[in-house]
């Protein structure tokens, strides 16, 4: 037995710290911390309901378009707002730009060096790189260029982020050619997620921090130019998704196939629900809400706010606060020491019907594909067909619920929606067309309470809010890292990350490259 | 690890595929975001050429969202900037380096040990819980731990500087918003507090613009050969006084006059239809789509200070108030606490004790210069009531006025 500690936990949004123990080869026990806490919560309180819209948000610069969405969301039910449609159709094309950006830059700029090698694409034959991009069907590149350009940056002396890299840990399988192509698309990818975050600029001036989402509706009104300014983005971007993310993805996965049999972890899997439905209903959102219990097999149950409770047995917070609904949570800090057998993470342990959840791409994909959504089970079914391929044996939807699944989960949900933005931009020309020209309401109550639960690209994510008198009572987030990195809970149960990590294998634990990999997998 | 000299920036540049045409072209749009005129294009790409090797750089992430980090990821199109910014030889930058956990701190060693290296500093300095707020490094069971407090200290001792980007890395930013929960501050005042004199650059607004980055980075080569005693003495800065609560001292910011010199109501396009007295009185109206004055519904353009009108966000595609969004003020000081309720116009904002609150009433009256004078009127009752040292200083006259030669006050 020993201890393996990584800290910091890089390429994710925000501060992590994995401690676990590994016997005989994987780990055994697992410890995940959040080490930065900023008091966001009582930050809001007593303001004005509306300025939480923009405040909130600024919990997370890679999804602050969920969390503005969920914070609108959770005033506009708290005081009895129902937006206009185009508002509706404004926030979630805003909120699908999102989520390209995201998952492009997730799997390019933050995973892919745990499984592609630049060095090692020194050694590609330019040739043999363009037959096998050709027979994988994806997007092709100047690779020569590339190659050269790896080579004078290698020959540079200064590897800048590269410094200090696990690159020579066996866990890099893949052929030379294939890590230059994806080195390549690497490259392109930055391009590509800054495309996407332009959409958003258009709709809500910039982003990160976007602005127009405002309690109320939009105070965006697209004119024809900026009408034409989103669709050829988003055609663009659902391009590269098609010909580069989608393709690259079946292509690593078969040298990967042992990612099938671990990183699963709970098994239980949490959606709240994402792009709204015209009449609002949580269970008819393109991703619909729903709640599989691991116990139960993969069937989707129906969920609620009242089903949330955190628990701060391991967590910096009074004791008093445990096992609290977050329309009554409360928090208060309490530091004291980092103790693996007590209290040693920030974050709070969020649970489902006291249960641990997996929130995520997987969540919302498994949730959809077991309510026979047809562009989710189009896209599950075909990679699955093409991993039983290289399998040589049928696989079950069963073998998602691992590190493999995860992250084919996030790829290829970046497809659905990629197919699914275009539809929306056509559906707002429509109801412009149609004669529909409002997007905001301004009529609003005083008091009331909220709860915004929606889907953030990294998962669930919750805005609780009392408010009285006009001002904000009581304020509580539950972001999705909370129900992904949550520490023990009253029980002693681990949270879904720390299950994941259990049964991991650990070749090098000075390199500890599986736990990067599972624990990028969840997009922390 | 050895540094090796580097070639020349343009072998680079060409090897990774971008054109001379295309480099000064850039060089031009830097020149202007750093308030030069575009005819110095060429001895900015002369600065940059010239540069014997990549200058390393740590990024370091305080009590940071990533927002900045996501920023300087949307820089200009085509991809020549990120080239100009892969003339920083990054060392340390979490989010986005391959490694991680001991690997990464010892980056952090030998940089700091080789030193002449600039760090960029995004994120809140957390002081709450003797700085426990935010930790990292620790080995088994947490020893050997550091608070984000350590790190910042040790980093920015042996730099040549320190760019503070976004707001909380400036002030504090939301996270010191009151009640200032976990104990923020921004990077200048903890390492005056400290003693530590390596000169600190802000950068404000949340997120940071990354284009700024770039000028400041350029403008440290460009001065003055990487020789920070003389980038300070040369560049024209604005410098912004507030009292820190943290440390309880007086902290002075350095802020580049170039891009923090000017109101954004000064640069807004949107500028005209205030002086007609056109205003958007409901979000998302008819009046939005004609795009007029936000000013009424919150637009705290008037009284912050930056110049995103003109440098734009995400690769020029827009800006909040183009959106339709009324600025929030998110580059002043304390911008939060300044500027909430942030869908209330200016003169509903809390300026405490017993002056109340400010109340142009003619603004109502929205007829152009009675407009402007009443703005004007406002940033007098702002230096009134001693808030000046808490936000950006208010001209005593609009240079719109000032121009036509309208009286002190404005023309009523």
């Amino acid at each position: 037995m020993a201890r393996t500690v990584v800290d910091p936990l890089t390429r994710i949004e925000g501060h992590l710290r994995v401690e676990v123990e590994v016997t005989d080869g994987k780990v055994s026990d697992a410890w995940v911390s959040g080490t930065l806490w900023r008091g966001m919560e009582l930050v809001l309180q007593d303001r004005h309901p509306e300025d939480a819209f923009w405040v909130s948000q600024r919990i997370c610069g890679v999804c602050p378009i969920s969390h503005s969405h969920a914070s609108a969301q959770s005033t506009e039910q708290a005081l009895g707002i129902k937006i206009p449609n185009n508002a509706r159709i404004i926030r979630n094309l805003i909120e699908a730009a999102q989520y390209l950006h995201s998952h492009i830059l997730w799997f390019y700029t933050l995973t892919a060096l745990d499984y592609v090698n630049p060095v090692n694409a020194l050694k590609a034959n330019i040739a043999d790189t363009y037959a096998l991009a050709e027979a994988a069907g994806t997007r092709m590149a100047d690779f020569g260029a590339v190659a050269k350009r790896l080579a004078a940056f290698v020959e540079n002396g200064q590897l800048s982020i590269f410094t200090g890299h696990y690159f020579d840990h066996p866990g890099y399988v893949l052929p030379p050619e294939l890590d230059l192509i994806a080195t390549a698309h690497y490259l392109e990818a930055l391009e590509m997620q800054a495309v996407a975050a332009e959409i958003i600029s258009v709709m809500s001036g910039k982003f990160p921090h976007p602005m127009t989402s405002i309690p109320g509706g939009t105070a965006f009104v697209p004119t024809e130019s900026k009408l034409d300014d989103i669709l050829f983005r988003f055609l663009k971007v659902k391009d590269f998704i098609d010909t580069a993310l989608i393709p690259d993805t079946l292509a690593i996965a078969p040298y990967l196939l042992g990612a099938a049999s671990f990183g699963g972890g709970c098994g239980n899997f949490l959606s709240w629900g994402v792009f709204e439905a015209e009449d609002f209903d949580p269970y008819k959102r393109s991703l619909p809400r729903g709640f599989i219990e691991s116990a139960k097999g993969l069937t989707a149950q129906q969920v609620g706010p009242e089903d949330v409770t955190e628990y701060v047995e391991h967590s910096w917070y009074k004791d008093a606060d445990t096992g609290l609904n977050p329309s009554k949570g409360k928090t208060e800090p309490a530091y004291d020491q980092y103790s693996v057998d007590g209290k040693y993470s920030w974050g709070k342990a969020a649970r489902c019907k006291d249960l641990p959840a997996e929130v995520g791409p997987l969540s919302r994909m498994l949730v959809a594909y077991v309510n026979g959504e047809p562009t989710v089970k189009k896209y599950i079914d075909t990679a699955l067909g093409a991993l039983s391929k290289a399998a040589g044996a049928t696989l079950e939807p069963t073998v998602l619920v691992s590190l493999l699944g995860r992250v084919a989960a996030r790829n290829l949900e970046a497809a659905v929606v990629a197919e699914w933005s275009i539809a929306w931009v056509n559906e707002l020309v429509a109801a412009i067309k149609g004669g529909d020209s409002s997007y905001f309401v301004t009529d609003r109550g005083s008091d009331g309470d909220g709860a915004g639960l929606w889907e953030a690209p990294r998962g669930s994510v919750g805005h609780w809010m009392t408010v009285k008198g006009g001002k904000i009572a009581n304020y509580q987030v539950v972001a999705p890292t909370t129900w992904d990195i949550a520490p023990r809970d009253a029980k002693g149960v681990l949270g879904p990350m720390e299950q994941a990590l259990v049964g991991t294998p650990v070749v090098d634990s000075e390199k500890p490259l599986e736990i990067l990999q599972v624990a990028h997998s969840f997009d922390p | 690890m050895a540094q090796e000299a580097h070639g020349a920036l343009h072998d680079l540049l060409a090897v990774r595929g971008v054109s001379r045409r295309d480099f000064l072209k850039y060089c031009g749009s830097v020149a202007a975001a750093i308030g030069l005129s575009e005819t110095m294009a060429p001895q900015i790409a002369a600065a940059l050429e010239g540069a014997p090797k990549l200058l390393p750089a740590l990024w370091i992430n305080g009590g940071s969202c990533t927002g900045c980090t996501e920023s300087i990821a949307q820089v200009d199109s085509p991809d020549v900037a990120t080239i100009v910014l892969d003339y920083l030889a990054f060392d340390y930058f979490e989010t986005i380096m391959a490694t991680a956990g001991k690997q990464a701190d010892e980056n952090i060693k030998n940089t700091v040990a080789a030193g002449s290296y600039i760090v960029v500093y995004e994120g809140s300095v957390m002081t709450g819980f003797d700085g426990n707020t935010l930790f990292v490094g620790g080995g088994a069971n947490n020893e050997g731990a550091k608070t984000g407090l350590t790190v910042l200290e040790e980093v920015a001792s042996n730099a040549l500087a320190v760019l503070a980007v976004g707001s909380c890395a400036v002030d504090g930013g939301w996270v010191k918003a009151h009640p200032n929960p976990a104990k923020a501050t921004g990077v200048a005042a903890w390492l005056q507090h400290k003693g530590i004199k390596t000169p600190v650059v802000n950068l404000p607004t949340c997120p940071v613009n990354p284009e700024w980055i770039v000028a400041m980075v350029v403008q440290l080569l460009l001065v003055a050969d990487r020789d920070v005693a003389t980038f300070v003495e040369k560049t024209k800065w604005v410098t912004r006084e507030y009292t820190d609560d943290v440390t309880g001292e007086k902290v002075g910011l350095l802020m580049p006059a170039g891009i923090y010199g000017q109101s954004i109501h000064d640069n807004c396009p949107r500028r005209g239809h205030f002086e007609n007295g056109e205003f958007v009185t409901e979000l998302g109206s008819a009046e939005e789509a004609m795009g007029y004055c936000l000013y009424k519904v919150g637009c705290k353009g008037p009284q912050t200070f930056t110049q995103c009108p003109v440098t734009r966000w995400n690769r020029r595609a827009s800006w909040c108030v183009e959106s339709g969004g009324p600025c929030i003020g998110c580059g002043g000081l304390n911008w939060v606490d300044n500027n909430a309720p942030f869908l209330m116009r200016m003169s509903d904002m809390q300026l405490g004790g017993s002056l109340g609150n400010v109340q142009p009433g003619s603004v109502a009256a929205a007829v152009g210069g009675v407009a402007a004078a009443a703005l004007v009127a406002h940033g007098l009752g702002m230096k009134a009531a001693g808030r000046i040292g808490d936000g950006p200083p208010m001209e005593e006259m609009k240079a719109y006025d000032r121009k036509r030669g309208a009286k002190k006050g404005g023309d009523k």
